[in-house]
């Protein structure tokens, strides 16, 4: 790296510090050793780093999709031409006119996604309860019903009218955005209100300012570019039936984020199943029972892809569950129990978690079924883990002042004279091949 | 495409994605780097390697530009390092080294010819 930046003289000793200290060479340590309290500890978050940009990214993907259902799909060229009668103004007016579009649209649905985030605070204790996360994955199938067809989702006349009316200038750029919300809702309202009670089960305003921005984005984005380049209309393909596989499409994503949901009401091996059942059972039903003509060249492909994905998202999670090692033998907590591994000088990992957090769940599902971190857990350490998923119990309370625990997950490192190691402390998911190094570190102090 | 394809495309995809799965999860030894591993990353990265005594050398008559990088963790380089060398955590991929491009280069400073040892 130093070479590409242009420096010459760059040399690497491979053998690193180990040889240098063996060979007894001056060496230097911080004041601050191993298990110093760290100056300050990073605020825990629901979602943050790579898996926020992920996530960001799918909803950005799911909001283009929206563009492709039989509400949103036929006001592309309406939009189109409204745009196409500015162009006579210039290209930099009928850019800002684009932008005030998109500005109008963002503006509807970060409202809602805020609302969303700041009722969710009560929302967010409500989603630890079973019956209330029954509910939510019942709301999300009846939607998804709405979305396969059998039943019809409409707003008021009077307000499709109001809204479908064109305004002149940047307010009526402005407006025609505010209003695409409400005119496209039938279609992606379903979709929108699973989103929302998403962003409340995470209970935090930006976050879901955020979310909506970005699906506003998405689902504004197509408008926007055909609207610059208003010749390329031509090439969409015609509206029709496909758009009503579409719909059953995002149907299936509801299904799913459904069985997602009460993913921590059941035990792993049912959930699992579950999961793939909906996948498989999305395959058979948008490729092999489904007739929708061709409508255009590439629709049978899409056909086939989709699907396929469908059975590998099944097989990968059946296979992934039925391939997984032992993991780590985990042990409640007790004094006696961090008495005794003082006693035989082990240190100790205490994992807070609750079965509600999915980085909990990511972390004890892959990194602690690591074989490699399991030989040196069995080996070297006591594991010891406290279930957050209730609250009231005196003892998890008491904990959780002791170790100032914030959030889930919380990994706790204890040293061999019983002493926490905060900077090795974690609080969101780490890969294994980066929690093996403080491990050994720890075992060989 | 009629059923039989079909079903012959899905048996395909599933035998390709248990077969992924399978190569995921065998089991791996974890290798240690030979020295012919480390020169090859050597040659390719275009920089020199340095043995322990040849820097011990160097380092008792350091040049007036000398520059000693620690590339381990934070914590791992507070346990312990060469004294007097500086502490540049390195991951190694690549969207990491682009955005440490420039950390790296205000760290090193303007001196090309400057003599850095990373370890």
């Amino acid at each position: 790296m130093a070479v590409k930046l242009g420096y010459k003289n760059v040399y690497r000793d491979p053998l690193g510090y180990p040889e240098w200290q063996k060979a007894g060479l001056p060496v230097a340590t911080e004041p601050m050793g191993l298990c110093e309290p760290a100056a300050a500890a990073k605020p825990p978050g629901p979602l943050s780093g790579w898996a926020m940009a992920w996530t960001l990214l799918g909803i950005f993907a799911g909001g283009m999709a929206l563009n492709l259902t039989p509400c949103v799909y036929p006001l592309l060229p309406i939009t189109v031409s409204y745009f196409g009668g500015k162009s006579g103004q210039g290209r930099v007016r009928l850019w800002a006119h684009g932008l005030f579009y998109l500005a109008g649209l963002a503006l509807t649905n970060s409202t809602l996604g805020v609302a969303a985030a700041l009722t969710g605070g009560l929302m967010g204790s409500l989603l630890q309860n079973p019956l209330v996360l029954v509910a939510v994955a019942a709301i999300l199938v009846f939607f998804a019903t709405s979305l396969f067809g059998f039943w019809e989702l409409r707003l008021p006349g009077g307000l499709t009218q109001a809204a479908s009316k064109s305004y002149a200038g940047y307010f009526g750029s402005l407006f025609m955005g505010l209003t695409l919300g409400l005119v496209a809702a039938p279609c992606i309202g379903p979709f929108v209100l699973g989103l929302l009670t998403w962003v409340a089960s995470l209970g935090s305003a930006w976050l879901g300012f955020l979310v909506f921005f970005t699906l506003s984005l998405g689902l504004g984005l197509p408008l926007f570019i055909l609207a610059m380049f208003s010749g390329s209309l031509e090439k969409l393909p015609r509206s029709g039936e496909w758009m009503l596989w579409v719909r059953k499409l995002m149907g299936w994503v509801l299904v799913g984020m459904a069985a997602y949901f009460i993913k921590p009401l059941l035990p792993e091996s049912v959930s699992v199943l579950l999961l793939a059942a909906v996948a498989l059972a999305a395959a058979v039903h948008l490729w092999l029972l489904d007739r929708t003509p061709a409508a255009f060249r590439g629709f049978p492909g899409a056909k086939t892809a989709v699907a396929l994905a469908g059975v590998i998202l099944a097989t990968f999670l059946v296979g992934d569950w039925a391939w997984r090692g032992p993991g780590v033998t985990w042990q409640p907590y007790s004094e006696q129990l961090l008495a005794q591994a003082k006693e035989a000088r082990k240190p100790v990992l205490i994992d807070f978690y609750a079965t509600w957090c999915s980085p909990c769940r990511e972390l004890d599902e892959i990194t602690f079924h690591h074989p490699e971190v399991v030989r040196l857990a069995e080996k070297d350490f006591v594991m010891v883990k406290v279930d957050l998923t209730r609250k009231g119990n005196p003892l998890h309370e008491r904990l959780l002042l002791q170790y100032g625990v914030k959030g889930v997950p919380t990994v706790v490192f204890l040293d061999k004279q019983g002493q926490e190691c905060q900077d090795l402390r974690l609080v969101d998911y780490l890969p294994p091949e980066q929690l093996l190094p403080r491990l050994s570190a720890l075992s060989k102090q | 495409m009629n059923i039989p394809k079909k079903l012959l495309l899905v048996l395909a995809v599933i035998a390709l994605t248990l077969g992924w799965l399978w190569y995921a999860h065998r089991p791996v030894v974890p290798q240690e780097a030979t020295m012919a591993d480390v020169r090859a990353e050597a040659a390719r990265g275009g920089y020199r390697l340095i043995s322990t005594g040849e820097l011990a050398k160097l380092y008792r008559q350091p040049p007036a530009n000398l520059l000693l990088v620690d590339t381990r963790q934070d914590w791992e380089y507070r346990s312990g390092h060469i004294q007097g060398a500086v502490n540049f955590p390195m991951e190694p991929t690549w969207w990491f080294r682009w955005r440490a491009q420039g950390r790296l280069a205000a760290l090193l400073g303007p001196d090309k010819d400057r003599l850095a040892v990373f370890y």
